[in-house]
């Protein structure tokens, strides 16, 4: 497809496509987010409804011959504000 | 220069060695001025006033160095007291700041020299030694300086230590003039003082009684002197605190008022601890004038040794140890007073820091001087002793007077502590917050306020404070209000302010708001004036007040990220459509062809007539989708815009090219929606494709307004004709899942969105839509879909209610008024009535399935509690339209097959099988809302 056609000129074009779509959002901290993208900037601060956060604990204690045991800890939250410095990725759910 | 080299610094100290066995002494300005000041006169000092400026002292704005720490200073101090002679090693700093010869002198222990010189001096008079005791007159001389000028303590101490020096030295040489130098408040100390030594002459059986007049009287005094002391030392503290915390521009005037209060309870103690010295120095005073009377009587005794008190008085101490013990009593008494004294200070201090100041030190350091003072008092007392006539009785009961008094004095500082204490918490705090009281002008304020105001004018006012505006409009409207215009400030060149939302009640909003538009006034003003002269934009001409920005531009709102621009895009757009589905052939009649299928009724649409020129396309992606409702939220954004900036009607010129532009966007906005876009190009349609995101539901209202009518029933008919393509109907499914999932979730809100926009703003054509129209759209719509499935879903549902219900109003109409002109023919009635029977055939074996709880019903194994009431409503709305519309054998069919769902709802009515009130009703009103289409009701059936 033509790039100048379809007026994305810059990466942020892209998360522009996904306002107030569902979209994936891998943050640092081995922390993911499933939310709908309101809003967001520059510094990908972005404003999500509807989250669901999963957070993966992995649990060196416990493990057996250095093999770490992910926890999966999950939580939903309404409205969410996150801060564009812990975002690794934005992107749209996997369309099964 | 000399003032950075060490010879300088030496020069104090050789001069020390030219004079053994003296202190240094510079009496500069005096008459028995010895000329070593001149020979001080370093060279190359010629450029200093123009280095360091000529006029005035020198300010302490600088003086960085001197504020050496208290302590520091102390333990400095300490050596120099014990070792007299090398004091001269006068620091450089007061060198540097203090003009005045004194400063050079060595800052310390005047007292103890003093007390040698006492000693030494062979007829001391009476008011020499009352002048020694006067530390009210030094804290008076040095208030006196720090009037004329702002000085650190430090050096105001060492001064305060160099002038009762010279002071002494002034005495030994020359008493009758400095008898004139004397301030007016020493001349009446003096003035009693002397009054009181006649009285002890007199009468020096009566030594209680006079002695306690005598305090009185000292007290009245020292009230008088403490008052103008107060002042000095405010200033001085001022001073203080202003060191301590210096902030820009701080003036010491610009205090609050709370700020000295907290100052004059600080003074109070100490003042209060001054007087308590002040009444032990006079008692010393008494003591050293009973000495000097018993040294004249001792000179007359003794002619041979007229000279030597100090031989005197080391003869009478090692001949007498009784009267000595004596002494060391008394001295023992004094320390003890002295150490409690500086326990308060130490309590003190540790309680505010702000008393670890130089000011305290100077107290420390007199409490020294004094306790100095106290070793030579000892031998006064010895001298006395020697001549056995001490009155015994007189320093007890003054004593035990002192205890009492010195009693009331620790209660009441006890007191005003407590008190104080908690003020000065209080203080602190508001000082500390009001450090920067009053740091900018009004003036000031408003520069600011007017920088802040002119970031805030954007040519756009109302699109940059754009949810604010809606929000308000919609807050207006819920609240009843008549919606004003936009809260927008405009000026005159296209620049404006978004005021947001209307402030209600606030009543300091309003006077700020009110400020802010005086304020934008005066920029709007200004910028006039100025553009007058210079032809300039307002905001061009406050464009980098405050210094150059660089990057970014201060506008806090979002940054336009897709840079559509206006003159470009309008040619690439046609290209710029990413999928090129339009094909603009000839065969470019779909609209025409959907009503031809309303006229034919539920005739196909004439869409063979197309497939010639079809070509076939993929459906758009979800990412194509996007990208257009993208393109199609940043049109409409424009064409909102473009509204609201309609020039007034009187300008044609300007109306038609602003009637061209808006034209021209809508038909872009048409395009882009994609709705002339052959039937079967591909499924789902394209524009379908663009409703499946909420955002594109959402923005089919907004875009509809801008429709005419008949775009918008070709979008109607198009949407009908596609309707089993919506996800919305495909997915519907999904819905009667008893289980919360995400896809559950996601689809009851896309419905809902549905529900809420599209048919929201379809609603308006359907609802004034002819019978014909009506029987058209509903033909098409069971000719293209699968209409049970359609039925079953809720916008499905919606949307044939929706048509019932519209040919029910006409029908009314027509029965009410029957000469409305667009009356239906008795053709189109029987064509309505046709295609009605067909639908009711089609969903007469499915009526039961319509029933979300009854498809839910199959899919749950168990009895689980279902609320299904209010998702059966729409379903028993729609039965009771078919039921309007249908005949009698229609109604039977109706209640024949509803029949068990009726019963269901009324026994568990009847026998209380529901949870609460609210249920019932709900039950009851879906069963009566259909029995009630067919004239029966739920009371009706008989249990």
């Amino acid at each position: 497809m033509d790039v100048s056609g379809t007026g994305i000129q810059e990466p942020f074009d892209l998360i522009r496509l996904s306002l107030s779509e569902r979209v994936f959002v891998k943050l640092r901290g081995d922390r993911e987010l499933s939310g709908i993208l309101h809003a967001y900037d520059g510094h990908m601060n972005l404003i999500m409804s509807d989250v669901e956060e999963t957070i993966m604990i992995v649990d060196t204690e416990s493990a057996m011959a250095g093999q770490g045991v992910v926890n999966v800890a999950k939580r939903k939250m309404e409205m969410l504000f996150v801060r564009g410095d812990s975002v690794i990725l934005v992107s749209p759910p996997s369309r099964t | 220069m000399a003032f950075f080299g060490l010879p300088e610094r030496d020069l104090p100290i050789s001069s020390i060695g030219e004079r053994p066995g003296n202190i240094a002494e510079y009496t500069w300005g005096e008459e028995s001025y010895d000329g070593l000041g001149d020979a001080l006169q370093e060279g190359r000092d010629d450029l200093n006033d123009e280095t360091f400026g000529s006029t005035g002292p020198v300010g302490k704005d600088f003086d960085f160095s001197s504020q050496a720490p208290p302590e520091l200073q102390n333990d400095y101090q300490q050596p120099l007291r014990t070792q007299p002679r090398n004091a001269t090693t006068a620091s450089l700093e007061s060198l540097w700041h203090d003009h005045s010869a004194f400063s050079v002198l060595p800052r310390s222990n005047g007292p103890s020299r003093a007390g040698e010189r006492h000693r030494m001096s062979p007829a001391p008079t009476q008011t020499q030694s009352h002048r020694y005791a006067s530390p009210s007159h030094i804290g008076h001389m040095t208030g006196h300086q720090s009037q004329i000028r702002a000085r650190t303590l430090q050096e105001i101490e060492s001064e305060m230590l160099l002038n009762a020096q010279r002071q002494r030295e002034q005495e030994r040489e020359r008493q009758e003039q400095e008898r004139e130098e004397l301030l007016q408040l020493e001349i009446e100390q003096q003035r009693l003082l002397r009054q009181q030594e006649l009285l002890q002459q007199e009468r020096m059986r009566e030594r209680e009684h006079e002695l306690q007049q005598l305090m009185l009287q000292e007290q009245q005094q020292l009230q008088q002197q403490l008052q103008r002391q107060r002042l000095l030392q405010q200033q001085q503290q001022q001073q203080l605190h202003s060191q301590h915390t210096p902030p820009p521009r701080m003036m010491p005037t610009s205090q609050s008022p709370r700020f000295l209060d907290q100052q004059r309870q600080l003074l109070l103690v100490q003042q209060q601890q001054h007087q308590e010295q002040q009444r032990r120095l006079q008692l010393e005073e008494q003591l050293r004038r009973e000495e000097l009377e018993r040294q004249m009587l001792a000179m007359n005794l003794e002619r041979t040794r007229v000279d030597s008190p100090l031989y005197n008085g080391r003869r009478t101490q090692a001949s007498i140890p009784a009267e000595v013990q004596e002494a060391h009593f008394l001295q023992q008494a004094y320390e003890r007073q002295l150490q409690q004294q500086h326990q308060q200070h130490r309590r003190q201090s540790s309680r505010s820091p702000a008393n670890l100041n130089p000011q305290y030190m100077a107290t420390l350091q007199q409490d020294r001087l004094q306790s100095q003072d106290l070793l030579l008092h000892q031998r006064i007392i010895a001298e006395l002793a020697a001549h056995g006539e001490l009155p015994i009785d007189m320093r007890n009961v003054s004593q035990a007077d002192q205890e009492a008094l010195r009693a009331e004095a620790m209660r009441k500082i006890l007191e005003t502590e407590k008190m104080e204490e908690k003020r000065r918490r209080k203080a602190a705090k508001i000082a500390h917050m009001a450090r920067y009281n009053d740091l900018m002008t009004q003036s000031d304020k408003d520069f600011i306020t007017r920088i802040q105001v002119s970031q805030l004018v954007t040519q756009d006012p109302y699109a940059d404070d754009f949810y604010a505006q809606v929000y308000g409009a919609i807050l207006r409207s819920r609240m009843g209000l008549q919606s004003q215009d936009e809260r927008v400030l405009k000026f005159g060149s296209g620049g404006g302010v978004g005021l947001g939302l209307a402030s209600k009640g606030g009543s300091r909003r309003p006077s700020a708001m009110q400020r802010m538009e005086q304020q934008v006034e005066r920029i709007v003003n200004n910028a006039r004036k100025r553009e007058e002269e210079k032809s300039l934009h307002a905001l061009h001409s406050l464009q980098g007040a405050l210094g150059k920005t660089s990057g970014r531009s201060y506008k806090a709102a979002p940054r336009q990220l897709l840079q559509v621009d206006g003159a470009a895009a309008s040619p690439t757009l046609s290209h710029a459509n990413p999928t090129g589905h339009i094909s603009k052939g000839p065969g470019e009649t779909k609209g025409g062809a959907a009503e031809e299928a309303a006229k034919l009724g539920r005739a196909a649409l004439g869409t063979a007539a197309d497939t010639d020129n079809l070509v076939k396309k993929e459906p758009l992606t979800h990412r194509q989708t996007l990208v257009v409702l993208e393109e199609l939220y940043d049109l409409v954004l424009r064409i909102e815009q473009l509204r609201r900036d309609q020039p007034p009607s009187e300008d044609d010129r300007e109306n038609d090219e602003w009637k061209a532009e808006y034209d021209h966007l809508v038909d872009r906005l048409w395009n882009e929606i994609r709705v002339m876009v052959p039937l079967e190009t591909s499924d789902p349609h394209p524009f379908i494709s663009l409703l499946t995101p909420s955002k594109g539901k959402k923005i089919l209202p907004r875009l509809t307004r801008h429709l005419t009518n008949q775009r918008l029933l070709t979008l109607l008919t198009l949407l009908v004709a596609c309707f089993h393509q919506l996800d919305v109907v495909k997915q519907a499914l999904i819905l009667d899942d008893v289980h919360d999932t995400v896809e559950r979730l996601e689809v009851e809100r896309q419905t809902a969105a549905f529900l809420g926009s599209v048919m929201q703003s379809i609603l308006p054509v359907v609802s004034t839509a002819n019978l014909r129209l009506v029987t058209g759209l509903l033909g098409l719509l069971l000719d293209r879909s699968n209409i049970v499935a359609v039925a079953q879903t809720r916008p499905g549902l919606a949307l044939l209610t929706l048509f019932l219900s519209r040919v029910e109003v006409i029908k009314q109409t027509i029965a009410t008024t029957p000469d409305v002109s667009d009356s239906p023919t008795l053709e189109e009635s029987q064509q309505w009535r046709m295609i009605f029977d067909h639908l009711f055939q089609l969903l007469a074996p499915h009526f039961l399935t319509l029933f979300p709880s009854v498809r839910m019903a199959h899919r749950v194994s168990n009895d689980m509690p279902l609320q299904t009431d209010a998702v059966d409503q729409p379903v028993w709305q729609f039965l009771a339209a078919l039921a309007l519309h249908g005949v009698s054998e229609q109604h039977h069919v109706l209640v024949a097959s509803l029949r068990e769902k009726i019963l269901e709802n009324v026994f568990s009515v009847n026998k209380g099988w529901v949870q609460d009130e609210e249920e019932r009703q709900t039950k009851l009103a879906n069963v009566n809302l259909f029995l009630h289409a067919v004239n029966l009701d739920s009371s009706q059936i008989a249990m």
